[in-house]
């Protein structure tokens, strides 16, 4: 019966955003568009980074997408209890509904963005294979592993608002550990056992592999992120649902 | 009595209290002073104490009482969106309060999505909301232009009679109400004021906070006395009136 209130939800951040600005969907599409552009330019004419048998472009852009659908996700996420607070004092509604909104407006945003990709696909002549079709079950755990996070972080925000801040350190310490702008294959491979425990690089391998390697995502990390974000999701809940019971009282 | 017939009950609370903490360590700054200078993390305010009371289906029951004596924590317990430290709230069906109207209204939205989202909200079908638009609409007196507008635009008085006209055709089982008729103009006061007795006909049960003894008198039909957050008197009006007001002036 709730799934009314979710389309809404969603419907509500995606047109709000849209309304707000000349541009409106531009933005959500040209944002993600021209950091690839820059970093591509940035790493591959002035840093001169080695052949990665992939355009360069489409290297950073297939893993900066799921990069900022976690980024940005959370950051809304986040901030969602203390936007909508007139909303929690008045009116019963499980509480995560307002998270899952959040999260389902970024995807549409992420799917906007991919579209692109796949245009550039297109551009740079990288052949259609059916492996892409595992984009969507890779989508599908990355979301679960987000979800858990924006559950954690977006109750945790509302007791202490240093989490944001907090946030935005480790994120900036978090893109360096994961593979967005440079290939796993650069590091030794002593030290390449951060990827596999880091679930962003996990993901990231994993959509690269598919959707530009034109092959089966590495089954044995995607294992261990699938378990990792199962078990986040269940921790996340039952934190969530300890404190919920307090939103109305502390916001 | 060998058994509660819980069928005509509408509302009740057994044994509830409900304490805050008076503050939260919003930062971590706070948080770290608190523990080197051992400073209590929370000191808690007792807002309701002990509260048994109960309120049965198709009463229209009035809550008076001065500021901080509970009646926000009371219809929050109610409305479900807060629970009680200890003792057992029980409520019989569908709520709908008219506490802070607009709560979940987007500024960028126009008049019309805001009736949708809104409505949803109040756990109404979609379906439903269709087929009373135009009639919330023309409760609201919103000329039907500005139904497509962004509700930032509206004046404060359209943007609340919008609200209200959502909420009022949102079938409510059990309404919470908080000095809600001071809504628009007298016109529209008026037009609210029916809309209640319509609701007590169709035997609804109102909860109805209010400052406003006259009110209270002309409109309930039992009243919650409530002071320093417990009960200190429940049943005839105007006796409920008449303590509230000797303990004041």
């Amino acid at each position: 019966m709730y799934w009314a209130l979710i389309k809404k939800l969603t419907l509500r951040e995606i047109k709000a955003r849209y309304k707000q600005s000349f541009l409106g969907f531009f933005w959500i599409v040209l944002n993600p568009f021209f950091q690839m552009v820059i970093m591509s330019f940035v790493f591959s004419k002035i840093l001169k980074m080695s052949d990665l048998g992939v355009p360069y472009p489409l290297f950073i852009y297939a893993g900066l997408l799921p990069w900022l659908f976690m980024v940005n996700s959370l950051q809304s996420a986040m901030n969602v209890f203390i936007s909508d607070s007139s909303l929690i004092k008045k009116i019963y509604f499980p509480r995560e509904i307002l998270v899952l909104s959040t999260l389902l407006a970024k995807t549409f945003d992420f799917f906007l963005s991919f579209l692109i990709f796949i245009l550039m696909m297109i551009v740079f002549k990288v052949p259609f294979t059916f492996f892409m079709f595992f984009f969507f079950l890779i989508f599908l755990i990355e979301f679960l592993f987000v979800y858990s996070l924006a559950l954690i972080l977006s109750s945790f925000n509302l007791y202490y608002r240093d989490v944001q801040y907090l946030f935005n350190l480790v994120i900036t310490l978090w893109f360096y550990l994961t593979p967005v702008i440079y290939a796993v294959e650069f590091f030794p491979e002593k030290y390449r056992i951060i990827f596999q425990l880091n679930p962003m690089a996990v993901f990231i391998n994993a959509y690269r592999q598919v959707l530009l390697g034109g092959d089966f995502p590495k089954w044995s990390s995607l294992g261990i992120a699938i378990l990792l974000s199962l078990f986040l999701f269940f921790i996340a809940k039952k934190i969530f649902e300890k404190l919920e019971k307090n939103f109305a009282d502390v916001v | 009595m060998g058994f509660m017939n819980n069928d005509n009950l509408a509302i009740s609370f057994k044994n509830v209290s409900k304490s805050y903490p008076l503050f939260y360590q919003k930062t971590l700054k706070e948080f770290f002073q608190a523990l080197f200078t051992q400073k209590k993390t929370i000191e808690k305010v007792e807002a309701l104490k002990n509260i048994n009371l109960s309120i049965k289906k198709g009463e229209t029951v009035g809550v008076i009482g001065k500021n901080g004596a509970g009646k926000s924590t009371f219809l929050k317990l109610i409305a479900g969106v807060s629970y009680p430290t200890s003792g057992k709230v029980n409520v019989y069906g569908k709520v709908v309060p008219l506490i802070e109207l607009g709560a979940g209204f987007h500024p960028e939205l126009s008049g019309k999505e805001n009736i949708f989202l809104n409505g949803v909200i109040l756990g109404m079908e979609e379906r439903y909301l269709v087929e009373k638009f135009s009639e919330i609409v023309s409760f609201s007196e919103i000329p039907m232009d500005f139904i497509f507008t962004p509700v930032k635009y509206y004046s404060s008085g359209m943007f609340m009679r919008l609200a209200f006209s959502v909420a009022v055709f949102s079938k409510p089982e059990i309404l919470l109400v908080d000095e809600i008729l001071a809504v628009g103009d007298i016109a529209f006061q008026k037009k609210c004021l029916d809309k209640m007795n319509e609701f007590k006909k169709q035997k609804v049960t109102i909860v109805f906070v209010s400052h406003n003894m006259e009110q209270v008198k002309n409109f309930c039909e039992k009243v919650i006395y409530l002071k320093e957050g417990k009960v200190e008197y429940q049943g005839e009006v105007e006796e409920g009136i008449r303590r509230y007001l000797k303990n004041n002036f």
